[in-house]
């Protein structure tokens, strides 16, 4: 599966509670509207690193990463290009 | 402060004393307190033309942003109530509170995506007031200010609390439980007007309320987080601020130290670290000591309906009384009763009564509701525990919380302390499934990193070596989170859900 849609379904899955992609946007916060939270962070930093094999650093747990699911992907994907 | 001083005269003296004084800081907003009391007097202008009168309810749905605040101390001005709603919640929750508090007036943030399209169903709400991004409330400054005259009787705010299930139970607390909570809060953290403290905790739970008010009372200044989801942000911004004081429930505390390396942070200004909202293990608690040394830890216990805090820790005693939520707040007589409302003594376990100022005056428009947890100016709190001949509270869990398996009745606090002292797990959480010999048998769901190389079974044998036979989980769980509540609380019915399904 893509990976942006990999990442989407787990979002959906694990804290939406949904399998309809339609209900989260790809541009949409996930942390001003709740759906990720300081326990959702957790969870998904540690799916991210076992699902991509990476090693994600506090340093890299930021807004900017995480803000919406094209920012994650982004993300992910860079970290991938230097791993 | 005096405690016969409402929230709002208190704020209307210190504007009137330090103008000039920093307030609040969010984001790249900043407002004075001189300023801040300026907003309050226009927007509550505003208000009175859209018609608010006293005892009018005014619902907030707003993050924590000025605005929340000023809106807040508008509404007080005019003798209405304050209802702070969860900004998360969607219309499933939000048209009940709505409907049942029969708001007049709604505020909200452009873009809440249920909001704006709730309203036109809703018969009461006359009025909706949109806050763009970053902008202020409407105000008018033209007419005379509008002096500070709540009555501590009056009704202040109505907190929806975060059950799960059932009908919206909405704990009313007048200007007297919320000037006397605040002003008890003041006192045993020693809040000055040199503190300022990182705001995470949303202010429309009652522990961010207490967070908010106790800090505009001592003169304070308040640092407004969005979120705390973001571990090394939030500790940027302690030692950027100079924040003095950070206030969490166990999992912020549990996020902080999976993801900072305290060793190389350093937080010389942090005096006092607050933790409330259901119990932090010993283990956790050891290592937010250690990973601060130089704050103070406050554990606290609390309730809504009883404004916010009932019992303190005074963190000089939380090595010879581990595991205890201290001792009630100033102005707070606490019991220990049997399920027949008679009074236990040290030592024996039965239900948390207490009785004071803070005490709310009832479930709004409830009657029965208030009946099933008020009796005599006693608030039964659902809570378990007991009290060392010291005076000192040790809660043991939920009333509905407790797991009966054989003949035993375990409460899921034992277990839970337990596994948390093993290496590797960072929290855990038990609950009672359903067994057709023993009732019920615990079942543990384990937070681990990493896990126990032995897996369930050193779990097992781990908890054998402390704990009683019957306590020991007969099944356990490897899990990545526990679900929580949207105010921290682990939600064990979650757990049970997951279980039968499986």
């Amino acid at each position: 599966m893509e990976q942006r849609r990999q990442i989407k379904q787990f979002v959906l899955q694990n804290f939406l509670f949904s399998e309809d992609e339609a209900a989260l946007g790809d541009e949409e916060s996930l942390i001003d509207g709740g759906i990720v939270d300081s326990t959702g962070i957790h969870e998904l930093v540690l799916y991210l690193e076992e699902q991509f094999n990476l090693a994600i650093a506090p340093e890299e747990m930021v807004p900017a990463n995480f803000e919406s699911i094209t920012t994650v992907d982004r993300f992910v994907q860079r970290k991938k290009a230097i791993a | 402060m005096a405690a016969a001083d409402t929230l709002p005269a208190r704020l209307a003296t210190i504007s009137a004393l330090v103008p000039t004084r920093t307030a609040v800081v969010d984001g790249e907003r900043r407002v004075s307190y001189g300023a801040l009391w300026a907003q309050v007097q226009g927007f509550a202008a505003h208000l009175r033309q859209l018609g608010v009168m006293p005892g009018d309810r005014v619902a907030l749905v707003l993050p924590n942003r000025i605005e929340a605040i000023t809106a807040t101390y508008a509404a007080w001005l005019l003798g209405a109530v304050a209802v702070p709603l969860n900004v998360q919640a969607r219309a499933r929750d939000l048209a009940p509170w709505l409907a049942h508090c029969g708001a007049r007036v709604v505020v909200h943030e452009h873009g809440h995506p249920d909001v704006a399209p709730l309203l036109p169903g809703l018969a009461t709400v006359e009025h909706a007031v949109v806050l763009e991004p970053g902008r202020d409330l409407p105000g008018d400054g033209a007419g005379a200010l509008l002096p500070a005259t709540a009555s501590p009787d009056e009704p202040a705010q109505i907190l929806y609390t975060s059950g799960t299930t059932g009908a919206p139970k909405g704990v009313t607390l007048t200007h007297g439980n919320l000037a006397a909570n605040t002003a008890a809060v003041v006192e045993y953290l020693r809040l000055r007007p040199d503190d300022s403290v990182l705001a995470v905790l949303p202010f429309y739970y009652a522990y961010g309320n207490s967070v908010l008010h106790t800090h505009l009372a001592a003169g304070a200044c308040l640092h407004l987080a969005r979120n705390a989801v973001f571990p090394l942000q939030l500790v940027e911004a302690l030692a950027s601020g100079r924040i003095t004081g950070f206030s969490g429930v166990p999992s912020t505390f549990a996020l902080l130290l999976q993801h900072v390396d305290f060793t190389a942070q350093d937080l010389p200004h942090l005096r006092y670290v607050t933790q409330a909202g259901g119990a932090m293990s010993r283990a956790m608690a050891g290592r937010l000591r250690f990973a601060l040394p130089r704050a103070q830890l406050f554990v606290m216990y609390g309730q809504t309906e009883a404004t916010s805090r009932l019992t303190w820790l005074p963190p000089e005693r939380l090595d010879d009384k581990p595991g205890s939520v201290g001792v009630p707040v100033a102005g707070v007589s606490l019991r220990i009763c049997d399920p027949q409302g008679a009074p236990l003594p040290a030592g024996v376990e039965g239900e948390v009564e207490v009785r004071g100022p803070n005490v709310m005056r009832g479930y709004w428009r409830d009657l029965e509701g208030t009946a099933r947890v008020l009796r005599d100016g006693w608030l039964r709190t659902g809570d378990i525990g007991h009290l060392d001949p010291e005076g000192f509270l040790y809660l043991a869990g939920r009333r509905s919380d407790m797991i009966k398996t054989g003949a035993h009745r375990v409460h899921p606090g034992d277990v839970e302390e337990a596994l948390a002292e093993m290496p590797g797990v960072i929290e855990a959480a038990v609950v009672g499934i359903d067994d057709e010999v023993l009732g019920q048998v615990i079942k543990a769901f384990v937070v681990a990193r990493p896990p126990p190389p032995g897996g369930e079974a050193e779990v097992r044998a781990h908890c054998r070596a402390l704990l009683a036979p019957y306590k020991v989980p007969r099944h356990v769980e490897f899990v990545d989170a526990l679900p929580r509540t949207a105010s921290g609380k682990v939600r064990r019915v979650r757990l049970k859900e997951a279980e039968v399904l499986s």
